[in-house]
């Protein structure tokens, strides 16, 4: 009995060091931006559905668009910017333009060794933008990570 | 009231018994050690590469012939860069906990291990990233992590092998499979490379050690040696194939604890 709890033990623990071992160092092939996860939700159809046509740019940024006339866009990722404690976004849903304020505190976050540092968001509670398509806006989660979790909601 | 008296009359035939097996059991002398041990391919790995430097060592006293306390520590120094961050880690950590002897006392004699440790971990350490870049739509964004000191916490399993090449001389391997319980540095900023624990952005990490040690025996234990019981499939495999007056007998003496409790 002795000797079969022995040979076991050997078994598990040499499966255990191939496994470590073959856990061996990749290169970056995580998300390294935090975005801010925004979902569109349509409220005449009552439901969650992207925009017919999206336009989004940061002010100042016209000739480098986020999304240029974008289809079915859901959800929408905005940057935020690392060195500003707040930013504003142009934003055309289905012809109509609203702009977009956020503010927020950046931090750094160590993404993995592979990847190296980037930066994570908190957004204030101030909510910030015009009412031409724009109906509502909802925070879910002010904190703006890499994870793919809904951040905000737009209504239009 | 009968079966009191035959439960009590059970307990002392078992004990009669379990006694005789025991007085016919041979004896070896067993060395208890102290053992100061020093990990070598810390140095090795400096020697090639300039920027880690992590050495470690460890003194340990067996208990008996199975197990033995052991307490150790060591230092790092860590220097890391890559195309968009540079990191720096320097600090000491210390480990206490138990190795335990796999092998049979008549097998290891003093001489041999092959076993495991289980020990609980804490290290003290200053962490600095002096530059990282981040990229995104708004441009380039350089910046840095300030020097910070943290204590973390971890919990190790390393099983292993040592073997004596010369009288109280051994040399051995160790794979540390590590598990951390808190980085001291918070969630966002863990260790690139902590001491005593490795990439503090996993949460579970491995390694492996090499280790010179020294033994001192300090005391001499007399260790019971139990013989070796065949296993329970050769035993049915044996009587499978005797005779069927033979194999009856074998299971009579199979349930010899049993026979008392038949006799009330």
């Amino acid at each position: 009995m002795g000797k079969i709890i022995r040979r076991s033990l050997l078994i598990i623990l040499s499966v255990i060091v191939l496994i470590f071992s073959s856990c061996a160092p990749q290169g970056c092939m995580e998300e390294t931006t935090a975005y801010v996860k925004a979902s569109f939700f349509n409220k005449k159809a009552g439901k969650l559905l992207p925009p017919d046509s999206l336009t989004i740019y940061g002010l100042g940024k016209q000739a480098n668009k986020l999304y240029n006339k974008a289809l079915k866009i859901q959800p929408a990722k905005i940057p935020l910017n690392d060195t500003a404690q707040n930013c504003i976004f142009i934003i055309k849903i289905n012809g109509k333009t609203d702009t977009l304020e956020f503010r927020y505190n950046s931090y750094p976050h160590l993404v993995s060794k592979e990847c190296g540092y980037t930066f994570y968001h908190t957004l204030d509670t101030d909510r910030i933008y015009t009412k031409n398509a724009i109906i509502d806006l909802w925070y879910y989660k002010r904190n703006i990570t890499t994870i793919n979790e809904e951040n905000i909601r737009i209504f239009y | 009231m009968r079966r009191t008296y035959v439960f009590f009359i059970s307990i002392l035939l078992i004990h009669l018994i379990s006694a005789t097996q025991v007085s016919a059991q041979d004896t070896i002398t067993f060395p208890l050690k102290i053992k100061v041990g020093l990990e070598v391919s810390g140095p090795a790995i400096y020697y090639s590469n300039k920027k880690i430097l992590s050495t470690e060592a460890y003194v340990s006293a067996d208990i008996n012939e199975k197990v033995a306390w052991v307490v150790g520590g060591g230092t790092l120094k860590y220097a890391y860069s890559q195309y968009n961050y540079e990191y720096l880690n320097k600090g000491i950590f210390g480990r206490i906990g138990a190795d335990f002897n796999l092998l049979k006392p008549e097998k290891s004699l003093g001489k041999y291990w092959a076993g495991v440790g289980v020990h609980y971990g804490i290290n003290r350490f200053n962490t600095e990233v002096p530059a990282f870049r981040d990229s995104n739509y708004w441009g380039l964004t350089k910046s840095s992590v300030a020097q910070k000191t943290a204590w973390g916490h971890f919990l190790e399993i390393t099983p292993g092998v040592r073997a004596e090449v010369f009288r109280n001389l051994s040399i051995g391997w160790t794979i540390s499979l590590r598990m951390l319980l808190y980085t001291g540095t918070g969630k966002d900023l863990r260790p690139i490379y902590s001491p005593g624990f490795g990439n503090g952005a996993n949460r579970v990490t491995s390694g492996v050690s090499y280790f010179i040690v020294w033994n001192i025996p300090y005391k001499k234990k007399q260790v019971i040696i139990k013989k070796e019981e065949p296993d329970d499939t050769e035993d049915t495999a044996q009587s499978g194939s005797e005779q069927s007056g033979t194999g009856q007998q074998s299971v009579g003496t199979r349930q010899q604890s049993a026979v008392p409790q038949r006799q009330q």
